[in-house]
């Protein structure tokens, strides 16, 4: 919680606006999707393999069809049509055809009229397969495979994406370096740990429709996704997204369960129901990549930085999903916030037999921020430099490009270093804490939305909002912008109301619903704000003007001497002049009845011409400069965060709550991935799908945090707005990680920190004879 | 996932519970506060057609004294704070259980009976399955330590050792009446993972009796674990004892997390009976208790770390129990 909150020239925006959808939520109200019940509902159970990788020679389902009760029993050759978030890379399919990949793979699927018979249906499948070389770490697919994964791996290699990019010489940048840091990074695959299981249920009717209701967070790419696999048109298929527990990137692609869930309805005529339970997560996964990087960094005397040389190998498991972007954003999103005048990149994503790694909250920006960031730290420690004089030094300009031609318009990454500087005490503290204690800094940078579309035929805008008013005087706000938790309804409905001068109350959210909901492309990639933001905006004024119009008429003064005012259009400096907004409105409609408006927000051209130059890009980007003070045990190795100070731009605040929540989130977060989550596998087999043994960070260990919003307006944001979903995250694990060696004086390059390490770091760094602040 | 059918018994006297659990073909399991057994039954770990629940049994419920019933909850427990300041050391272990939501519902008694744990045997069907099962349900090896005859699964409780280092008795009931063992003698060190207590067949927990001796003993308890909550003990530490002027005059120390039963270390406690604790002695005692447990890699953290811990944990004990030179207060 920030202490004092800067005055605000809006009424709503800037505030603190609690959840349209709170009250519903903590009653146990909302409908999330496992909440909706269909007349004569079958049950849709899936079976998935217990190989890593093997040939499918026979399934054989006549038993579990001839069961009572079941109702379809599906195999892969139904529906073979490849699919994938990515159009570029389609390499799913709803049941895993000729091989599976991984242990828990789709091999099946029925629709029984309850779940013990859609069980017992399951296990009355036979299925005789072939097994075939499992490979479990990526580096055993990097050079050819006896049997590759999947026959589009790069030469014979399990390698799904490899990237090469060159920006400036950076050999001879290193040749002229006074300092040259290495660091190689390791980093355990995490899982989004959302509250909702995913659940599908789907229906078909007799007028030819089929209509889906989905736990997802692109219900626009679930549409594309159903259209192509079931070869069924868009219009003819309905997707509602009820509300969503949370989704972090975990319900960011289309699924094969939600296309089974589909393909069963058509199969049976009746509605079918899929429903997740924890297992089931974890083995649809999507999660963050296990990955392998170095970072280099060449920099001068002062420590100004002249180069990056970066490479990663992340683990992709057994599928695409978002890998090709994934790969990319391993290496620029190292772009800021430092000028970095040389560049170079080699990034591969490997398929494994492993559940698939996809997008997760920070994608691909995670990991290469802790290297970059820890790089850093030991820079400043070889230069002979406070960490945030190095940092400050190296700041991107605002209204600047970088060496791989993105256009950064606003950043106050620098009010950031000064605001966690003073507000922590660093220069009270750093390196003059006593031993086991300590404090440290990681910075952030983050997209404010991917500019490019994912799906960019036909052209169209990344967003489009429209309103609808009524005599009641109610607006209906209709978009395709998921709200998964995250307050994007509220910030819809605020965003309304501010402009047109409504009450809150007046503004009604509808649930998206593809048969009114005009396209938004889904919650990812931090785009909602901002792209959605914008397109409200314009569908506001466009309402405005029609409202100012009726108040002309009425008032008799020009529309220029109008101003909305609350609940009423006033004469510009004549108070006691004024029409309410209901008189407003009853005149416009007197000709056309109930009011229509629209908005939409594309996105402007902008990267280079260069292969992948449209990786990263995005119409603003978020930055931030955390400070993180820890404690350790250094006999134990246990070790606490006591406290975060989170400077962070944003640009302007528009829901203070929200903001707040999504940067304490974030730090729980990128807490746990530092301090104890990770998909452990033995070989390819995942050793603790539950969330029991997946250590999400308990509420003991949630430090005090410190929201410091510094942002400036940025010119295109909506208000000045940008990002606050993922940006957040990224700067909270190397500040810990700096702390941790501010405190002990022991490097960590191995994610989970777990208590083991620091004990071994510690002893290690005794047995090399350097003593640690007189320890 | 599921709960499979079954029989729910409800007796309200332990003599009816012993008649009941006699005559239940397919065998039963006890359900106390089900916190455990309720999600081991969901992964369909060795399910039996019967459970005798045990929360109407008046006779099992409450504390008197010394005496508390199995079947009182945790949290009734922590609430206590006459039991917390009269038993600091069984107060911390009981603090340190699961989630305080947990302890609303969890007993001590199945505490102290709780399944053993293992990362290869709580796992759901399917994923069993996969692995062709394990010797403690529905396989025929282990995979912890490849062979067909031992199960490693860990034992997991956390109040045994702090009842076992106050010299903790307990009451248990059965086909042939009634008798009191001290704490440890429940659990079969000779066994398994599966075989671990010696409770015959349809003989329960009564009561834990606490000897008048354990009460106002300086006690403590010290559990390693990933997170400061939800998870079960990666290794538990108990220690009771009076040091006086850095002399012993009584000294127990127990642990559990670490092999298939909990276990006290008499033998290498008794020895420093009456002598004066030095920093030398006090880590003479933490690596001879390290060298004692041999712990596997069924949980979350490595064993070499875990045992290493013992050390630290039993150095750290030492010194709460008395000051004296050597220990870090944790």
């Amino acid at each position: 919680m920030s202490a004092a909150e800067p005055p605000r020239e809006y009424r709503l925006l800037g505030g603190r606006i609690p959840y349209v959808e709170g009250p519903l939520k903590v009653t146990g109200r909302a409908e999330y999707t496992d909440d909706i019940k269909r007349p004569g509902m079958l049950v849709g159970g899936l079976l998935r393999s217990p190989w890593p990788h093997a040939r499918l020679r026979a399934v054989d389902v006549t038993k579990a069809r001839a069961m009572p009760g079941v109702y379809a029993v599906l195999t892969g050759d139904r529906y073979p049509t490849p699919f994938g978030v990515l159009p570029i890379t389609h390499d799913e399919t709803a049941i895993a055809v000729g091989k599976a990949r991984y242990i828990g793979d789709i091999v099946a699927a029925v629709a029984a009229s309850d779940e013990r018979t859609a069980e017992a249906a399951l296990a009355a499948i036979r299925v005789e397969v072939d097994p075939l070389p499992e490979y479990a770490d990526p580096q055993m697919g990097l050079g050819p495979v006896a049997e590759p994964i999947h026959a589009r791996g790069l030469a014979g290699s399990n390698i799904q994406k490899e990237v090469v990019q060159h920006f400036g010489d950076v050999d001879a940048a290193f040749a002229l370096a006074r300092h040259a840091i290495r660091v190689r990074g390791n980093f355990a695959g995490v899982t989004h740990g959302f509250t909702e299981p995913m659940a599908t249920i789907a229906e078909a009717t007799p007028d030819g429709r089929l209509t889906v209701w989905s736990a997802t967070q692109v219900p626009h790419y679930l549409h594309r996704a159903l259209s192509e696999v079931l070869g069924i048109p868009m219009h003819r298929i309905r997707v509602i997204k009820p509300e969503v527990g949370g989704g972090f990137g975990g319900k960011s692609d289309p699924l094969p369960h939600e296309i089974v869930c589909a393909a069963l309805a058509l199969e049976t005529g009746r509605p079918v129901k899929i429903r997740f339970d924890r297992e089931d997560v974890f083995l649809t996964n999507h999660g963050r990549h296990p990955t392998q990087n170095e970072v280099r960094i060449a920099a001068d005397a002062e420590g100004k930085i002249l180069a990056y040389d970066i490479q990663a190998v992340i683990d992709g498991g057994a599928w695409s999903s978002f890998g090709t972007v994934t790969t990319y954003y391993n290496g620029v999103l190292a772009m800021g916030p430092y000028r970095v005048p040389n560049f170079r990149y080699r990034g591969r994503r490997v398929y494994t037999n492993k559940p698939p790694s996809g997008a997760m909250r920070a994608h691909g920006g995670t990991n290469i921020r802790y290297s970059v960031e820890v790089a850093l730290d030991e820079l400043a420690e070889a230069v002979g430099v406070d960490p945030f004089d190095l940092r400050a030094r190296n700041a991107l300009p605002p209204h600047s490009t970088t060496v791989n031609e993105f256009r950064i318009t606003s950043t106050s990454f620098r009010a950031c270093l000064a605001a966690s500087r003073s507000k922590s005490g660093w220069d009270g503290k750093f390196r003059k804490l006593p031993y086991g204690e300590g404090i440290g800094l990681g910075a952030g940078f983050y997209i404010s939305g991917s500019n490019s579309p994912i799906h960019f035929t036909p052209k169209m805008p990344q967003c489009t909002v429209h309103l609808k008013v009524d005599m009641d005087g109610g607006i209906a706000v209709h978009c395709m912008q998921a709200d998964i938790g995250q307050g994007s309804n509220t910030l819809l409905a605020a965003i309304v109301a501010e402009v047109v001068g409504a009450d809150l109350e007046r503004v009604h959210v509808i649930r998206v619903d593809s048969d009114v909901s005009p396209v938004d492309l889904g919650s990812y990639s931090s785009r909602v704000t901002f792209m959605m933001g914008n397109a409200a905006r314009r569908a506001a004024e466009d309402l405005k003007g029609q409202l100012l119009r009726a108040a002309s008429e009425l008032t008799g003064h020009p529309v220029d001497q109008l101003v909305v005012g609350h609940e009423r259009i006033e004469v510009r400096h004549r108070p006691d002049r004024s029409v309410s907004f209901l008189e407003a409105l009853h005149k416009a409609m007197e000709k056309v009845g109930a009011l229509t408006a629209t908005g939409a927000y594309s996105s402007p051209p902008m990267g280079g011409t260069f292969k992948g130059a449209r990786a990263g890009t995005a119409p603003a980007y978020s930055f931030a400069a955390y400070v993180a003070q820890v404690r350790v045990d250094a006999e134990t190795g246990v070790f606490q965060v006591d406290h975060v100070w989170a400077a962070f731009d944003c640009g302007r605040v528009l829901n203070r709550l929200a903001v707040e929540g999504q940067i304490e989130g974030s730090v729980h977060m990128g807490l746990g991935q530092l301090m104890g989550e990770s998909m452990n596998y033995r070989t390819t087999r995942l050793m603790n799908p539950s969330l029991l043994e997946y250590k999400i960070l308990a509420p003991q260990q949630m430090p005090k945090v410190d929201c410091l919003l510094v942002g400036e307006d940025d010119p295109e944001g909506p208000f000045g707005a940008k990002e606050a979903g993922e940006g957040p995250l990224v700067a909270t694990l190397p500040a810990v990680a700096n702390a941790l060696y501010d405190a002990v004086g022991v490097r960590f390059y191995d994610l989970p920190i777990t208590p083991d390490k620091v004990v071994k770091g510690i002893e290690e760094r005794r047995r090399s004879g350097r003593a640690w602040k007189g320890e | 996932m599921h709960l499979h059918p079954f029989e729910l018994h409800r007796p309200t006297t332990v003599e009816e519970t012993v008649r009941l659990a006699r005559g239940l073909p397919g065998g039963f399991d006890w359900l106390a506060g089900g916190t455990d057994l309720l999600p081991n039954y969901k992964m369909h770990l060795n399910v039996r057609p019967h459970l005798i629940a045990l929360g109407g049994v008046d006779e099992l419920r409450g504390r008197s004294g010394g005496r508390v019933g199995a079947m009182t909850r945790l949290g009734d427990l922590e609430r206590d704070s006459e039991f917390g300041a009269s038993y600091p050391g069984l107060a911390e272990a009981i603090g340190e259980v699961a989630t305080p939501l947990v302890r609303e519902s969890a007993t001590i008694g199945g505490n102290l009976l709780v399944e053993t744990r293992c990362f290869f045997f709580n796992q759901s069907l399917p994923w069993r399955e996969s692995l062709g099962y394990c010797l403690k349900a529905d396989g025929d090896r282990c995979h912890v330590v490849p062979q067909k005859v031992k199960c490693y699964a860990t034992f997991s409780g956390d109040v045994a050792p702090a009842l076992a280092v106050l010299d903790a008795r307990v009451e248990v009931a059965g086909p042939d009446g009634r008798r009191s063992v001290p704490l440890l003698a429940l659990y079969d060190a000779a066994g398994d993972g599966i075989r671990r207590t010696h409770l015959g067949p349809g003989e329960l927990l009564v009561a834990i009796d606490l000897p008048d001796s354990a009460r106002g003993m300086p006690a403590n308890y010290q559990k390693l674990r990933v997170r400061p909550a939800f998870d079960f003990p990666e290794l538990g530490l108990a220690a009771a004892g009076r040091i006086v002027d850095g002399r012993v005059e009584s000294l127990a120390l127990a642990a559990g997390g670490l092999e298939t039963y909990p276990r006290r270390f008499d033998e290498l406690t008794g020895p420093l009976l009456g002598e004066r604790l030095s920093e030398e002695r006090i880590r003479a005692l933490a690596e001879s208790v390290r060298l004692a447990v041999r712990p596997v890699h069924n949980t979350f953290l490595a064993p070499d770390y875990r045992r290493r811990m013992v050390a630290v944990f039993v150095r750290r004990a030492v010194a709460r129990l008395g000051s004296v030179p050597g220990g870090t207060a944790g």
